[in-house]
Order: structure tokens, then C-alpha cells, then sequence
């Protein structure tokens, strides 16, 4: 099965970037995506119209959101039993110390600058996926339903 | 010695003496007597003897003639011759014998008369035998008158003999008797000395006792004397009886600091005022002489050279005849326990102010010198007089009682405080003296002493200062340290809207209601002193009041002020309004400033931030269509997307340094100690990709610690190395780097390098923002590296600078404060 990726990014430029350079470099991934806090918890509940939505191995998270921003979504994750097992890679343009702290302090799994540069981006995401899809092991998925602290095998 | 005893003694031995030699005469006597009465006795016997011898003599011529008679015989006469002779001797010899008793002389006549007939009468019958023979002779002798004769001369000499007899048993009869009085005289001699030397010796042994006892006690007492005399609290002192002093206890040596050498015999008079010595000796002379105890009263000088006054006694010691052996004599010190009225007296005198004493009624009852001085006056010019004559007002109405309060009560509202008044002279001068009032009790009811002070100078000295504060220009209130207003000028009338009057006598706190009385009370933790030592010197801000209730900041300086009444504080008071108002608008724009930068940074930081996502979109789109469709389009569209991207990543690179610019003060963190080597080798370590492509040899020389935000340390020396090692025209870039110290005692980095060297038209150029000296072709770069190094040098509070000329590399300058600990 494809890794089920979700970005949480409100910009749609950005997005498609993303999306081109996932296309790059890796096909076995449905990238899902939220434009705002709102929908990004919505989908990880699975609420209202992402009932269907499936648990995402991946979440990539641009702090600067609307309605709700990502830091807020990070905690949200963070304290969710069912979600916090889910590796969350904040993905922003913001490289302040604050932030960098701040995301860690709530538990990120890592912290990435996106680069200015389309290359930079390109190599960054292909970087992602070595490391995070490729080297990493993710928690079963069925295990990761299930509100187990320990992840065990299922 | 033990006078008594000893005549006792010597009474005895005269006694004794007296006794044997009585004795001895007595027996001399008898013994005289005796061998009178004895020789009476011989002589009686003697006289008997020759009486006897006579008789026998005469027989013996009897015989002889008788013999001649008979025989004719020559022997026979001269016998008898013989016989006369001896008759005759010894008829002499009795009336030697009996010379004394005129009774037995007149019997020897009678027998002499008698021997002498009889002698005849032998003869005659010698004469008779010779003239006429035998027959004649022996007829005449039997005549028988011889016969007679004889008998006769035996009578007579009974007859003495008898008287001799009588005698001779009378004298024995005394001669016994003398034998027996001398005897018993001797007897009772002898007994009566044995007895007065009995007397003598036990009398002797008792006194014997009673002396040693006396010695030991004496040696006892000598010993426990001087321990005595030397720890009394008076002097002690022993003269003989001429008034020669031989002696002084360690108490006189200790006052006077004088030696016994000094001080014997009449050396004394040495510590003794000169004023008194010749009354003293005169009078202690007379006791000497006269033997009464001695008492008087006069100053001694001690080792300071101060005199007190002494009671002094000495007593004489008599021996058992009442002659006085020696003297012993004590001085006591009664300075302080002096009569108080002398005592008082001295005072007066002594003290420096001017004294006068006055009655309640107001009359000068005793002044001192001084007074007499400040006044110009004799004394009995004024003893008697009432005070009023020269203390013309205020000082006879504040004693005298009246129905509302007694004296007593009049003067307890004076005592202790300074009264101003004036004071006229015997020549009618006035001038201000201060007096300071105090009870006396005396026998006669209460006196007041007023201690008269001449204000003249001070009152001067006063006008002076009163001048003084008059001119200052700020205004100026002098206070007490009960806090109450005692003088003010006319700049402080004006500062607080008030009247002078209105405001001396008040406490301060009327016009600085908080912070300024406080300050100068004494409390339990401070004396005035201490407290105004604290505040002197030092502005104080504090909030004044004007008459109107209006309040105002002032700022106060305090300088203590010494006068007669106590310390007082000046206070120098500026109205601060206007600075305050300047220091509150200072304020309120650096307030502004400080937030309009604070907005600055934060809008700067915003504005790079948001402006990097679509410049991002914009950059990335654009590189994507250069990327997809290049060789699809044609070549002006190559050439058109490649300006664009170019574009579009200029202006992120932009953004990012102006980003990095604006962080440097909002981002910045305090300054603390850091270690500039350190940062040094963070920076060459962020260089390292360019350091390791140009070959680059970067030293320095050990670097100090200094006061700064580590990250911006590193960028400022990764921004000027980074420059170091871009500007070069392709040699191999060396770069030194060395801090010394500027005068300031701050750090002055150096780094040098050999790389193009900048023209000095440009020097200030350099570190504007975005400022480039070279075309993008030649050197990459924003133009903003400069430009945040002096940004954050600034931050630091240093300066940079720099040395340079074309083609002679540069010297970057920057300074910064040292840190506190070693690096």
C-alpha cells in the first residue's frame, strides 16, 4: 500500500510544489492534503466529510496556518493518544530559533526550513523521503488505530 | 623602749645598791663599833692587867727593897729600880688606859699618890739599910708601914679594878650587843637586798615580756602600718619633732610625682600654691613649735600640674614624759566635696562665658571676671545692683515671679535655651549677647546663674551668611534638626509662594511634606550626625508644596551648618519642574522609540517572512517552467524565464539579509562573557566550504573574552572573514586576527587581510545597507554583510572602522567591552 502522506499547507503553490516533487521521487505516495488546522484535525478524526480518510503515516506541517494555526495542530497531535504516534515533520519557511524550539518543545518529530531555492525544495523533499519513508520504520498502521501506548506487533 | 620599766629597773639597782652599800656600812659600823667596844674591853683588861702588873711591880719592889734590906745586894736595887720604873710605866699607861673616864683618873691619882708613898717608903728602907744596916731596915719594915702602904695601893687598885670590872662587863655587855645588832643588821641587809634583787629581776623579767610583746607588736604593727598608711585614699606623712617630714605615703608620691629626696624635711612647700605656701608653713611651724594639732585647708599641685584642694591634719606623738617624739600628719582630698558655695565661687570664675548671678528680685548677687570684662565694669560696681543696668530688657521680667507662676516655673520655660538679648556696657555700648539661663539653690532661696555669651562676632558672621543665602540663586532654607524652618531667603519666599514669616518657626514639612525632616531625626539607628553624613552632597528628588497647595519636584542638597544652638542643615532647593518635565518627555520618546523600533523589527521580520512565500512561488513557478518547457519555448522565452528566476532569487537573497539585518536587534540576545576565540572558530567553521575552495590561512593571536551575543560575535566575524576571503584577485587569502587593548580599556579587534583593498572614498559606504562596490559578475553579494556587522558592533556598544587603500588588503577595526571572566 502507498504511504499515505498528509501535508497541512495553506498555500496552494506550495502544495503543488510538493506535490511535483513527491512525483519526483517517490510514486508509492498518496499525498492528502489539509489547507488549514480545521481540516487537518477534521481529517485525523476523521470527521464530517473525511470519515472515509485514512490514517496517514506522515504528517508534514507548515506552522503558518489559518483558522488554526500549526502549532496548535502539532499539540492537538502531540496529546491525542491515538495520534501522537503519527512521526509529524514540520515543514515551514520560518527558521526562528522560537519556532524551532517551540515545535520541539510540543514534540515534533523534526524540524525542516524549506529552502528558498526550487532545488533546494526538491532535494529537501527527496531528503524527506529517504529518511522518513525509506530508512525510517513506521508503526504498523493497524497498530497505530489502536490506542495502545506501546506499539506492539499486531 | 620601755621607759618605765627601765627606771623601774634602775631604782632598783640604785636601790640595791643604796641597800649593800647600807649594808655594807651598817656592818662597816658595827664592826667599828665592836672593835671599839672590843679594845674598851681589851683596854679594860688592859688596865686590869696593869693594875695587876702594878700591884705586882710594887710587890716586886716590896720585895726588893726588902731584899736590899736583907741582903744589901745591888741586884736588889736595881730590882727595885727596875720595878719603879716599870711602876712607873705602867701608872702611865693606866692613865693612858683610863684617859676617858675621869673617874678612874681620879682613883689613879689616888693610887698614884698612893704607889709613889709607897715607892717612898721602899726607898726609905733602902735608904735605911744603907744608912743605918740591917737591923734599921728590917725594923722599918716591921713597922709594918709598908705593909700598909701596900695595902693601900691594893685598894686603890680594887677600887680600879673594880671600876674596870664594872666596865669591863658593861662593854662586854655592848660589845655583845653590837656583835648582835651588826649581826642582825647583816642579816636583815642581806635579806632586804636579796629581796629588792628578787623584785628587781622578776620586775625585769616582766618587763622584759612586756616589752618583746611591745617589739613584736611594734614590728607587727610597723609592717601592718605601712601597708595601712599606703593604701589609704589620703596622703599620710611622718615628720620628727622639729617638723622635719621623713616620711610620705605612696599616695603623695603618686599625686604630686615627686621623690622622697624631693620632698624631705621641708621640701614640701614645692607642690604647694604660691599663693598659700607662706600662711602654711607659717602656721604648721607654729604647731611644730608648739606641739597643738595642726589643721588647714590649701591646693596642692599634682603631676599635671593642676591644683586641688586638700584638708590637712597632723597630730604629734608623744613619749611617756610628753615630749613629742614625732608628728603624723594627713591631707584629704575635698576639691569635689568642697562647700558648694566656694566650690561655685570657683566655678564661676573659672568659666570662660560671663557669669552673673542674680536674686529673684533681679539684683546681681555674684559675677565672674569674665563679666566684669565683657561689661567693662568693677565688680563691686555691680554686686547689688539690679541686672537691669546691664541687661536693659528681657532678662529681670523672665525670673521674676508673678501671680501667674512662681520662679521656679518661670525659670524652668528659660533653662537650657539660648535667650537673645541685648547687653549694654559701662560706656553705654550695646551689643547682642545669647544667655543661657540655670537654677542655683542657695541658703537664701533661688538664684539664677545666666551664662552671658557675646553674640557680636556670631551675629556678623550671621549677616554674612543671611547675605550669603540672600544672593544664592536657588532658594535656600535652613532647618533645624527638630525640622523646624530657622532662616529661608527671599528665592525660597518666592519658590513657595510664602512670606518669610509665615514660614520661620514652621516645621519644613509644610513646604517638603514627605522625605525632608525625616532625613535629619536622629533615630535609635543613627545620631543627627550619622544621618546627615548619609544625605550631604547627594540631590535628593523630592515633591515640594507651595502655599496655594500646589505641588512641584524639587531636588534638595543638604550641608550641615554648625551653631551655637546645635547643628543646622542648609538646603539648597531647585525647582526641578522643568527638568522633570524634559527627563518625563525624554522618557516618553525613548519609549516611543524604543517601541517604534520594536515594531520596526517586528514589521522587518514580518515583512521578510511573508514576503518569502511568494517570492518563493514566484522563484520556484518560474524555475519549474524554465525547467519543463526549456527547449519547448523559444529562445526569448529562455532568456525571459532565466531574467525572472534571476530576479525572483535575487530578491529572496535580499530578503533573507534583510531578515538577517533585522534580527540583529530584535533577535539579539543579552550581552554576556564569551569567549571571542571561540566564536572565531565558529565562524571559520560556517566558512569552512569556502575557506578549504580559496585555500585560505586564517590565524590569530590568543583572543580575549568579552561582552557579547555569541551567535552575532560569530556572524560578525564570518561576515568580515567571509569578505576577506571573497575580495581577493585570486591569490591565497591570509587573514590575521588580534584584539589589544584601546584606552579605554575596551578590546579593539583587528582583522587584516591581503585581499583587494578598498578605495577611502568608499570607507563609509561600505557599511550602508546594500551598498556594493563591485558588479554583481565580479563579486557575488548583497551588499548587506558590511552593514549587519555594524549593526551588531553598534549593539554591542563598539565602533568599526576600517584601513584600507586599493590593492593593500584591508583592516577591518572593531571594538568591544571586556567580559569578566578570563577566556
Amino acid at each position: 500500500m502507498a504511504l499515505q502522506v498528509l501535508l497541512v499547507e495553506d498555500s496552494p503553490g506550495d502544495v503543488r510544489l510538493t506535490r511535483e516533487a513527491f512525483r519526483d521521487t517517490n510514486l508509492a505516495v498518496d499525498l492528502h492534503v489539509a489547507m488549514d488546522g480545521i481540516e487537518a484535525m477534521a481529517f485525523l478524526r476523521r470527521e464530517g466529510e473525511h470519515k472515509a480518510a485514512p490514517r496517514p503515516d506522515i504528517i508534514l506541517l507548515d506552522l503558518n496556518l489559518p483558522r488554526m494555526d500549526g502549532r496548535e495542530v502539532l499539540a492537538h497531535i502531540k496529546e491525542d493518544p491515538s495520534l501522537k504516534m503519527i512521526p509529524t515533520v514540520i515543514l515551514t519557511t520560518s527558521d526562528a530559533e522560537a519556532d524551532i524550539v517551540k515545535s520541539y518543545q510540543l514534540q515534533a518529530n523534526c524540524y525542516l526550513s524549506k529552502p528558498v531555492q526550487l532545488d533546494a525544495f526538491e532535494s529537501l523533499v527527496r531528503s524527506i523521503n529517504e529518511f522518513w519513508m525509506t530508512r525510517v520504520k513506521l508503526p504498523q498502521r493497524e497498530s497505530a488505530a489502536v490506542a495502545s501506548p506501546v506499539g506492539g506487533k499486531p | 623602749m620601755n621607759s618605765g620599766g627601765d627606771r623601774r629597773v634602775r631604782l632598783a639597782y640604785v636601790s640595791a645598791i643604796l641597800i649593800l652599800a647600807g649594808v655594807g656600812a651598817l656592818s662597816y659600823l658595827s664592826m667599828v663599833r665592836t672593835d671599839r667596844s672590843e679594845r674598851w674591853v681589851r683596854h679594860t683588861h688592859e688596865v686590869l692587867i696593869d693594875l695587876q702588873e702594878l700591884v705586882i711591880s710594887l710587890r716586886g719592889v716590896q720585895s726588893n727593897s726588902r731584899g736590899f734590906a736583907l741582903a744589901g745586894e745591888e741586884s736588889y736595887r736595881e730590882s727595885f729600880l727596875a720595878g719603879v720604873g716599870a711602876a712607873r710605866r705602867i701608872e702611865v699607861e693606866i692613865r693612858g688606859l683610863t684617859a676617858d673616864n675621869p673617874g678612874q683618873q681620879q682613883r689613879l691619882r689616888a693610887l698614884e699618890a698612893l704607889v709613889e708613898q709607897k715607892v717612898r717608903h721602899a726607898q726609905l728602907v733602902i735608904g735605911i739599910r744603907e744608912s743605918r744596916g740591917l737591923q734599921a731596915a728590917a725594923d722599918e719594915i716591921r713597922t709594918g708601914t709598908g705593909e700598909k702602904l701596900m695595902r693601900g695601893v691594893e685598894s686603890a687598885v680594887s677600887l680600879m679594878r673594880g671600876e674596870e670590872t664594872r666596865l669591863l662587863v658593861l662593854r662586854e655587855a655592848e660589845v655583845k650587843r653590837h656583835f648582835g645588832q651588826t649581826r642582825m643588821a647583816v642579816i636583815l641587809g642581806t635579806l632586804v637586798g636579796l629581796l629588792i634583787a628578787a623584785t628587781a629581776a622578776w620586775s625585769i623579767r616582766r618587763d622584759r615580756l612586756t616589752r618583746e610583746t611591745a617589739e613584736k607588736a611594734k614590728r607587727l604593727g610597723e609592717g601592718s602600718f605601712l601597708a595601712l598608711a599606703n593604701n589609704i585614699s589620703q596622703f599620710a606623712w611622718m615628720a620628727d619633732e622639729k617638723g622635719y617630714i621623713f616620711w610620705y605615703n605612696d599616695r603623695w608620691f603618686e599625686y604630686t610625682g615627686t621623690t622622697l629626696e624631693e620632698m624631705a624635711g621641708w621640701g614640701w612647700q614645692a607642690v604647694h600654691h604660691p599663693d598659700h605656701v607662706q600662711r602654711v608653713v607659717d602656721k604648721i611651724k607654729k604647731c611644730f613649735d608648739s606641739g597643738e594639732v595642726w589643721e588647714d585647708t590649701f591646693p596642692l599641685r599634682g603631676r599635671d600640674g593642676r591644683y586641688r584642694l586638700f584638708l590637712s591634719k597632723a597630730v604629734p606623738i608623744h613619749d611617756t614624759d610628753g615630749k613629742v617624739l614625732r608628728w603624723f600628719g594627713t591631707n584629704t582630698d575635698i576639691t569635689d566635696s568642697r562647700d558648694l558655695g566656694s566650690r561655685y565661687r570657683g566655678l564661676l570664675e573659672a568659666a570662660p562665658d560671663a557669669m552673673v548671678v542674680v536674686d529673684t528680685a533681679g539684683n546681681i548677687v555674684l559675677l565672674n571676671v569674665q563679666a566684669e570684662k565683657q561689661f567693662g565694669y568693677n565688680r563691686d560696681e555691680l554686686v547689688g545692683q539690679p541686672v537691669k543696668n546691664i541687661i536693659p530688657e528681657g532678662f529681670a521680667e523672665r525670673i521674676v515671679a508673678d501671680d501667674l507662676r512662681s520662679t521656679a516655673d518661670a525659670l524652668a520655660q528659660q533653662i537650657g535655651t539660648g535667650i537673645e538679648l541685648v547687653a549694654r556696657r559701662k560706656d553705654m555700648t550695646e551689643f547682642p549677647i545669647e544667655i543661657m539661663l540655670s537654677p542655683l539653690e542657695s541658703a537664701g532661696g533661688i538664684l539664677v546663674t545666666a551664662a552671658i555669651r557675646d553674640i557680636s562676632a556670631r551675629r556678623a558672621a550671621e549677616g554674612r551668611y543671611r547675605g550669603l543665602l540672600e544672593a544664592a540663586p536657588d532658594a535656600m532654607v535652613v532647618v533645624d534638626i527638630a525640622g523646624n524652618i530657622v532662616l529661608l531667603n527671599a528665592q525660597a519666599e518666592k519658590q513657595f509662594g510664602y512670606n518669610r514669616n509665615e514660614l520661620l518657626g514652621q516645621p519644613v514639612k509644610n513646604i517638603v511634606p514627605e522625605g525632608f525632616a525625616e532625613r535629619l531625626v536622629a533615630d535609635d539607628l543613627r545620631s543627627t550626625e550619622e544621618a546627615l553624613a548619609q544625605q550631604i552632597g547627594t540631590g535628593i528628588e523630592l515633591v515640594a508644596r507651595r502655599k496655594d497647595g500646589s505641588e512641584f519636584p524639587i531636588e534638595i542638597m543638604l550641608s550641615p551648618l554648625e551653631s551655637e544652638g546645635g547643628v543646622l542643615v542648609t538646603s539648597a532647593i531647585r525647582d526641578i519642574s522643568a527638568r522633570k518635565e524634559a527627563e518625563l518627555q525624554l522618557l516618553l520618546k525613548v519609549q516611543e522609540l524604543n517601541r517604534s523600533n520594536e515594531e520596526l523589527g517586528q514589521f522587518a521580520y514580518i515583512a521578510s517572512h511573508d514576503l518569502q512565500e511568494p517570492l518563493r512561488m514566484v522563484a520556484s513557478y518560474t524555475q519549474l517552467l524554465s525547467r519543463r518547457y526549456k527547449g519547448k519555448l523559444d529562445s526569448d522565452a529562455d532568456e525571459f524565464i532565466a531574467f525572472a528566476v534571476d530576479g525572483a532569487n535575487r530578491m529572496q537573497r535580499l530578503i533573507q539579509d534583510l531578515l538577517t539585518y533585522s534580527r540583529v536587534g530584535t533577535k539579539g540576545k543579552d550581552l554576556l562573557d564569551t569567549s571571542s576565540e571561540a566564536a572565531l572558530d565558529r565562524a571559520l567553521d560556517n566558512l569552512r566550504g569556502a575557506v578549504t575552495d580559496s585555500g585560505a590561512v586564517v590565524t590569530h593571536d590568543p583572543l580575549p573574552s568579552v561582552l557579547a551575543d555569541e551567535m552575532q560575535l560569530v556572524q560578525l566575524f564570518q561576515n568580515i572573514i567571509g569578505n576577506a576571503i571573497k575580495y581577493q584577485k585570486g591569490g591565497v587569502p591570509l587573514i590575521h586576527v588580534w584584539a589589544t587593548r584601546n584606552e579605554d580599556m575596551d578590546w579593539l579587534f583587528s582583522v587584516k587581510d591581503n585581499g583587494l583593498g578598498i578605495d577611502p572614498q568608499y570607507f563609509s559606504r561600505i557599511f550602508g545597507m546594500f551598498q556594493r562596490l563591485h558588479k554583481r559578475e565580479e563579486y557575488d553579494g548583497t551588499g548587506i554583510g558590511l552593514a549587519i556587522c555594524k549593526k551588531i558592533v553598534e549593539r554591542h556598544g563598539g565602533a568599526i572602522s576600517v584601513e584600507s587603500a586599493p590593492g593593500q588588503g584591508s583592516t577591518f577595526r572593531f571594538t568591544l567591552t571586556e567580559g569578566g571572566q578570563p577566556s
